[in-house]
């Protein structure tokens, strides 16, 4: 404005009208009163960053005027003292006056109360022919002093008697304690220790059993591990080799039977029980050639001829797609062989299953064969598809994806073929997106 | 917070190396200093009876005879306690230990370390706050007693409590089941604790300590033809800027054993700035050829150290070791056989009941100077789990801080005392005086 002023042009009217409300608005900003106009603007007009603080939401000052509190350095008792000893702390001390009471820390003072005999009831119940008086006495005076911790009270025993024996002891003359001081024996029959007396043999045997678990070494449980894998291997070959001798007869019952009689025979270590059934589980599911006879045919003593053959025809294209299964089916046709055979005899079957087996060896090759050539092209192509990656990378997303849309076919094939080079190069790379890929090409060329 | 209740108690750790001291409720101890003394004997020629007496005494202190009983006169002679007082160089100043094999053998030393604690370090008055003491796990009646006796008569304290080092290990560490391996100046001892006792019966020593691998690194060093001069024994003038001038100084007074404890603290420096425990069991073979680190003594030489880095403490896990380096053949002669730390472990272990020996296994706690050094925790974990059976899991525990692994019997002791349900245990006093001293055989279990 002024230097319109300066050079003499006419005011225009057409900023008045701004003028006007960047004024009114520039009044509102302009709120707090401390900060000046220039250092508003300075800051951008923007409210200030860190929150003032609020005097209402702070805490108030913990009682301010009811009480006076002082801390005093003053003596107390104990009553889980048996002296007088008076020792010093801190003290909380409000309005002048100590707080009275016992020590807050005396509740804590808990022992186990120990029941104590008499010389007479000693005489006439607690009499043993393996334990003395003063042994006794010992025993429940250590008892007392260390409420009834039998591993301490054992190590601090004069004579060295074990801890299952100190027990025994303890436990059989409470027991006979608490009935003879009964008046009848209904109100003890209640007592924990009436109704299962403490059983010294049993423990004995618990603690030599945990003993010896632990006593095992690394080097014996290493040596135990290579033992019982040894004898693994051993029942696996054994049933390969037993499994091959019968090939299509279904191994009756009894022999698994003979397996597993001569399973406990062999094994060394002492756990049999995980081999019977380890060895009936390995014939199971050994897949040897000529032996895929599936485990439920072996319970079979009469069969239908065509119900083993759909059942090995099944075994066999276990493995494959059900696409694959179609696609050998188709070849069957094609070369003029019933997909079901018409008279199936023994040999015929086998020619058969045979015949199949082969169909799906050569369809094997010949996916494994477009496989390689489809890599070794793209190998050739490597120099034209140095295409931007970004975009192609982002598509990706979608390739991963089960189906792709015909409409993107083109920049499919595009990426197929990138893919192929990822493939080639990054074969060692952890590249993510492989299954789908590798189903990719054999679409493209399907369709070939 | 764990129902702490002060009442100022003051809780002592005279180990066989250092003496920790301080106040209950803080996490460090506010004096530590060698548990040594420089002792200068003066004969004095007073009454004729007196210094009759005094010279036989005098001659008997010579030959390093100390007599335990307080009746008998002793020799006149200024003690002189604290890193301070022994740091300074006087003549005729022998440096004697209270301590031998873990049992106090001098009780008067021990009455002067108590007494430079109470009144020069910490500043106290006895008389006004109980008193925490920590004893060795194996100590005798007649020694608890004796401490009693003495802190009873002499410091008038109000109440007292003996704790084993053990314990208050395991309950610096919030345990009250471990295996504790303390392994300190004098010694190492592996101790079992079962619910805050110490199982007596379990208890496993070794006379192989932190002082034990210094006299290893003093004889190896002197073998390889370095001199350790002692601090005193020269100094150093700078002639230019950077370069000092090292001149030999001669005190013909100094007596052996003061010129050997000066060349030890320099020998446990070099141990500790510069030793590690091995990964696998030292091999002369394997480590020829491991380079060398090289450590700048006080005189200005710079000396190389290269296998001796590793073998020295590999002693603790093999002590045989020890008689390959010259002039320790005479360890052979001692009399129990020694045996290194894990078998020590094993052996502990396998002397407990079978109920308890699991948690023992994985609860083994690591306490003590010597404990502190680098890679121990590792190795002994390694080895114990070769040898430990395969049910058992086998966990070494040590505190991260190495000043809280030094101190980490004090730090129970301080935990302990500072504990509301524990202040219905002091020995006190009346209690003192009703029942005699031995009543403290019953409160201190």
């Amino acid at each position: 404005m002024d230097a319109k002023d300066i050079l003499g042009l006419p005011k225009n009217s057409f900023p008045t009208a701004q003028e006007k409300k960047p004024r009114p608005s520039k009044d509102s900003q302009r709120k707090p009163d401390g900060v000046s106009r220039e250092v508003y603007a300075l800051i951008g007009g923007m409210a200030p960053l860190m929150p003032s603080i609020e005097v209402s939401h702070l805490k108030k000052r913990p009682n301010s005027e009811k009480e006076k509190i002082t801390w005093q350095w003053l003596p107390f008792t104990s009553s889980a003292r048996t002296d007088s000893l008076q020792l010093y702390h801190w003290v909380r001390v409000v309005n002048g006056v100590p707080p009275t009471g016992d020590y807050s820390f005396a509740k804590y003072n808990k022992s186990v109360d120990v029941l104590r005999y008499t010389d007479e009831e000693y005489e006439k119940h607690l009499i043993d022919p393996m334990w003395s008086k003063e042994e006794t006495d010992q025993l429940f005076d250590l008892c007392e002093r260390f409420d009834l911790r039998f591993i301490v009270i054992a190590d601090r025993f004069p004579s060295s008697r074990s801890v299952e024996e100190l027990k025994s002891r303890y436990y059989s003359v409470t027991r006979s304690l608490l009935i003879a001081r009964a008046p009848s024996a209904s109100d003890v029959s209640g007592h924990p220790l009436v109704k299962e007396p403490y059983n010294m043999v049993h423990e004995i045997e618990r603690k030599c059993a945990l003993s010896a678990v632990l006593s095992q070494t690394k080097q014996q449980e290493r040596r135990d591990a290579e033992i019982l894998a040894e004898a693994k291997r051993i029942m696996e070959s054994r049933m390969a080799s037993k499994s091959a001798e019968d090939a299509e007869m279904p191994l009756n019952p009894t022999g698994n039977e003979t397996e597993k009689a001569t399973a406990p025979a062999e094994s060394v270590s002492p756990s049999t029980n995980i081999h019977p059934s380890s060895s009936t589980a390995a014939p199971a599911t050994a897949t040897t050639e000529s032996a895929s006879t599936p485990a439920s045919l072996r319970m079979l003593r009469v069969y239908l001829r065509t119900h083993v053959l759909d059942q090995m025809v099944q075994a066999a294209s276990s493995t494959a797609g059900l696409r694959t299964i179609k696609r050998v089916d188709q070849t069957l046709q094609d070369l003029g062989v019933h997909v079901k055979p018409k008279v199936p005899t023994k040999a015929v079957c086998a020619e058969h299953l045979e015949l199949r087996k082969e169909i799906l060896t050569l369809l094997n090759l010949q996916k494994q064969l477009q496989n390689k050539e489809a890599e070794a092209s793209a190998n050739r192509d490597s120099s034209y598809a140095e295409a931007p990656s970004t975009p192609k990378r982002t598509y990706r997303g979608d390739v991963d994806r089960a189906f792709v849309p015909d409409s993107v076919g083109f920049g499919g094939e595009r990426v197929g073929k990138r893919d192929h080079k990822r493939k080639a190069s990054g074969r060692f790379i952890d590249a993510p997106p492989s299954p789908p890929q590798s189903k990719r090409p054999r679409k493209l060329k399907a369709s070939d | 917070m764990y129902g702490g209740d002060e009442v100022s108690a003051i809780v002592i750790d005279l180990g066989s190396h250092t003496c920790k001291a301080g106040y209950a409720g803080e996490d460090a101890p506010k004096a530590v200093f060698p548990s040594v003394v420089g002792s200068i004997d003066h004969i004095e020629a007073n009454n004729d009876v007196k210094s009759e007496k005094e010279s036989e005494s005098a001659s008997d202190s010579k030959n390093g005879v100390k007599p335990l009983d307080s009746d008998k006169p002793k020799a006149k002679r200024k003690l002189y306690v604290g890193s301070q007082a022994l740091g300074y160089r006087r003549d005729h100043m022998e440096v004697i230990s209270p301590i031998k094999d873990g049992v106090v053998v001098d009780w008067d030393i021990v009455d002067n370390i108590w007494d430079h604690a109470f009144r020069e370090r910490l500043l106290i008055d006895p008389k006004e706050h109980p008193m925490l003491l920590a004893e060795p796990s194996c100590n005798t009646p007649q020694q608890r007693e004796r401490a009693a006796e003495l802190m009873f008569e002499n410091y008038k304290v109000p109440a007292l409590f003996l704790a084993k080092n053990a314990v208050l290990t395991s309950f610096a560490s919030g345990r009250a089941t471990s295996l504790v391996v303390d392994s300190g100046g004098g010694s190492t001892t592996v101790t079992a604790v079962h619910d805050g006792y110490v199982l007596q019966k379990a208890a496993a020593k070794s006379p192989i300590g932190g002082e034990f691998l210094t006299e290893c690194m003093m004889k190896s060093l002197e073998s390889k033809g370095i001199v350790l001069k002692p601090r005193y024994s020269f100094k150093r003038r700078e002639i230019r800027s950077g370069e000092f001038q090292t001149i030999d100084l001669d005190f013909p007074n100094t007596t052996e054993s003061y010129k050997l404890y000066s060349q030890r603290v320099i020998a446990s420096d070099v141990k500790e700035c510069v030793c590690r425990v091995p990964d696998t069991a030292f091999d002369e073979t394997a480590y020829a050829n491991v380079p060398m680190t090289s450590y700048e003594l006080p005189d200005g030489q710079t000396i190389e150290i290269g296998a001796d880095r590793f073998k020295i403490p590999d002693v603790l896990f093999n002590p045989s070791l020890a008689q390959m380096i010259l002039g320790m053949e005479s360890f052979a002669d001692s009399a129990a056989p020694v045996r290194g730390l894990p078998q020590m472990v094993i052996e502990s272990i396998n002397k407990c009941d079978v109920d308890i020996r699991r948690e023992l296994f994985s609860s083994i706690l690591l306490a003590g100077g010597t404990a502190s050094m680098q890679q121990l925790k590792e190795r002994l974990e390694k080895e114990l789990m070769e040898e430990a059976p395969q049910a058992a899991r086998v966990k070494v525990l040590a505190s991260g801080n190495s000043i809280e692994r030094r101190f980490s019997v004090w730090i129970g002791g301080s935990i302990l005392a500072s504990l509301g349900s524990f202040q219905q245990m002091w020995f006190s006093k009346a209690e003192y005086e009703e029942h005699g001293v031995s009543y403290i055989q019953r409160k201190c279990p």
